[in-house]
């Protein structure tokens, strides 16, 4: 009878009244089998064949219903052993354990070998939260079971959450993935609460301490300091002292500027080579330092300046600084050569 | 930085250094170089100040909500001094009702998020505010997305403060 059952199951998985007959099918084999303890039944359970373990895994559906299955559980109401009543709503717990995981990850194989390492720890904490619930009302017990099953999934599975890390991440893994299933599998952590919204708040969370690392790596100092509070506070003082840096230079332009020429050709040349004797490790892309080593000194720019064979292939990658050529020939009335200046603010762009 | 990888030639670092220096170059050849006066040498050194940040922002190509929201405010700055005092004084009014009603609506959200958030989240928002006011354009974001922009706008100001600090140093020799 159970294997018949257990056929047609695998055969088809998603008809529900077919899944619910099962499930019944599997709660008589269940009570026949002689179980008096917790590790008893979890040895009975695992003596299932792996077909049987697999249908068990892949009927979640059958859980949720909660019409078909009570009828004929009432059946054996009489016939309730404690622990068949723990069995159910073990079982119950891993199929919505693994509800998330079934709907997503469609290997039969892993299912039953990921049953028995998680499903130890699981039993005991689940046996151990699940008799104080049945034990109360005997007669009643097939009802609160079915009901108690869909509606107190989530209190199950945070308990089976804490059970041991492997859970831990998969529920990591299958909460993300129960934002995109129909059914509400929230895997929500100790307490913690279920509800979407606090999902969602907690993938925003978790979206915003990964920025705030990376604002740590980005201002100096901060990879020391920890609480989140106080590297907000470094980088707003941080944003502010930046700020203030640049007031300053540009006032220190504005009263240096009138002692100066201005003179774009020595500027060009002392941008270049102080540019490039300096490092900007985050800014300089490594493309650029073949031309710079080529280009050792400020001597060799100039000598380079006049070879024309050294230009060709800058010019060629050059497309966009030529729109700037021509406003700043505009500019620059008084400078000596057109063409140097070309060249220089080519050399400079390249050097940059 | 995005730039870098289309070509790299054209990284953040020279495009500001050519926007500056040639506003720098209209700003000295509009004014003679003569002032000694404080006066002079304020108004140039709002007039630098503003050409590095347009300069600044106008590399980054308005990519990047800070950079738009710099260039706007520079915008519609250059466009108040442009007009007479009447017509200034109600674009001042029309810009800072629209300032409001975005503050409303991140107030509104922060409050939805105080609630029903933990407690180190109310600092947050304590001091994203802070942070709202630094970041330009950052009144109108939620929090991830201003911690994005921080950075991306850290980034940019120190390639800032770097390049003015080179000229800077070349002018003082």
């Amino acid at each position: 009878m159970a294997t018949r059952s257990n056929g047609t199951a695998s055969d088809r998985g998603e008809v529900e009244v077919l899944e619910s007959l099962q499930f019944t099918d599997e709660i008589q084999h269940l009570m026949s089998a002689p179980t008096t303890d917790n590790a008893g039944f979890f040895t009975a359970l695992l003596e299932l064949p792996a077909p049987q373990a697999v249908q068990l895994l892949h009927s979640p559906e059958s859980a949720k219903l909660i019409a078909a299955p009570v009828p004929n559980v009432e059946d054996f109401k009489g016939s309730f052993h404690f622990p068949s009543n723990s069995g159910l709503i073990e079982r119950a717990a891993r199929f919505s354990v693994f509800a998330g995981e079934g709907n997503n990850n469609t290997k039969k194989s892993n299912s039953p070998e990921t049953t028995s390492n998680i499903s130890s720890a699981n039993l005991e904490k689940a046996v151990k939260s699940e008799p104080a619930e049945s034990e109360s009302s005997q007669p009643l017990v097939s009802d609160p079971t079915v009901e108690k099953r869909s509606i107190k999934r989530k209190d199950r599975e945070k308990k089976v959450k804490e059970s041991k890390k492997k859970s831990k991440t998969a529920a990591n893994e299958s909460s993300e993935d129960a934002e995109k299933l129909p059914y509400v599998h929230v895997r929500a952590r100790r307490g913690q609460a279920t509800d979407s919204h606090s999902l969602a708040e907690r993938a925003r969370r978790e979206k915003i301490n990964a920025r705030m690392k990376l604002l740590q790596e980005l201002v100096p100092g901060c990879n020391k300091i920890s609480g989140t509070a106080l590297v907000l506070d470094e980088i707003i003082n941080h944003v502010q002292s930046l700020q203030h840096q640049v007031e300053f230079l540009s006032m220190r332009l504005a009263a240096v500027n009138p002692r100066i020429d201005f003179n774009l050709d020595s500027i060009f040349t002392a941008e270049s080579g102080s540019i490039i004797d300096c490092n900007f490790p985050s800014m300089v892309m490594p493309m650029m330092w073949p031309e710079v080593q080529v280009n050792g000194n400020r001597q060799q720019y100039q000598q380079q300046w006049h070879f024309d064979a050294l230009q060709q292939p800058v010019w060629g990658r050059e497309e966009v600084c030529n729109n700037y050529i021509t406003p700043e020939n505009s500019l620059l009335s008084y400078d000596s050569s057109t063409n140097s200046v070309t060249l220089h603010s080519n050399q400079l762009k390249m050097e940059l | 930085m995005n730039s870098s990888h289309l070509n790299p030639s054209s990284s953040l670092k020279s495009r500001f250094t050519t926007r500056f220096l040639r506003a720098l170059t209209r700003i000295n050849a509009r004014k003679p170089i003569s002032p000694s006066s404080p006066r002079e040498i304020f108004q140039r050194y709002r007039r630098i100040k503003v050409a590095a940040d347009k300069s600044m922002a106008s590399s980054v190509r308005s990519r990047r909500t800070w950079s738009r929201a710099t260039l706007w405010k520079l915008r519609s700055r250059s466009c108040l001094q442009l007009a007479s005092l009447g017509r200034r004084r109600s674009v001042k009014t029309s810009t800072i009702t629209s300032r409001q009603a975005i503050m409303k609506k991140t107030s509104h959200e922060i409050e939805n998020k105080t609630t029903t958030e933990e407690d180190h989240q109310d600092r947050f928002v304590g001091q994203a505010d802070k942070l709202r006011e630094l970041v330009p354009g950052g009144e109108a974001m939620d929090l991830c997305n201003l911690l994005d922009e921080t950075a991306h706008y850290i980034k940019c100001l120190t390639t800032q403060v770097q390049l003015m600090r080179k000229i800077v140093d070349f002018y003082s020799l």
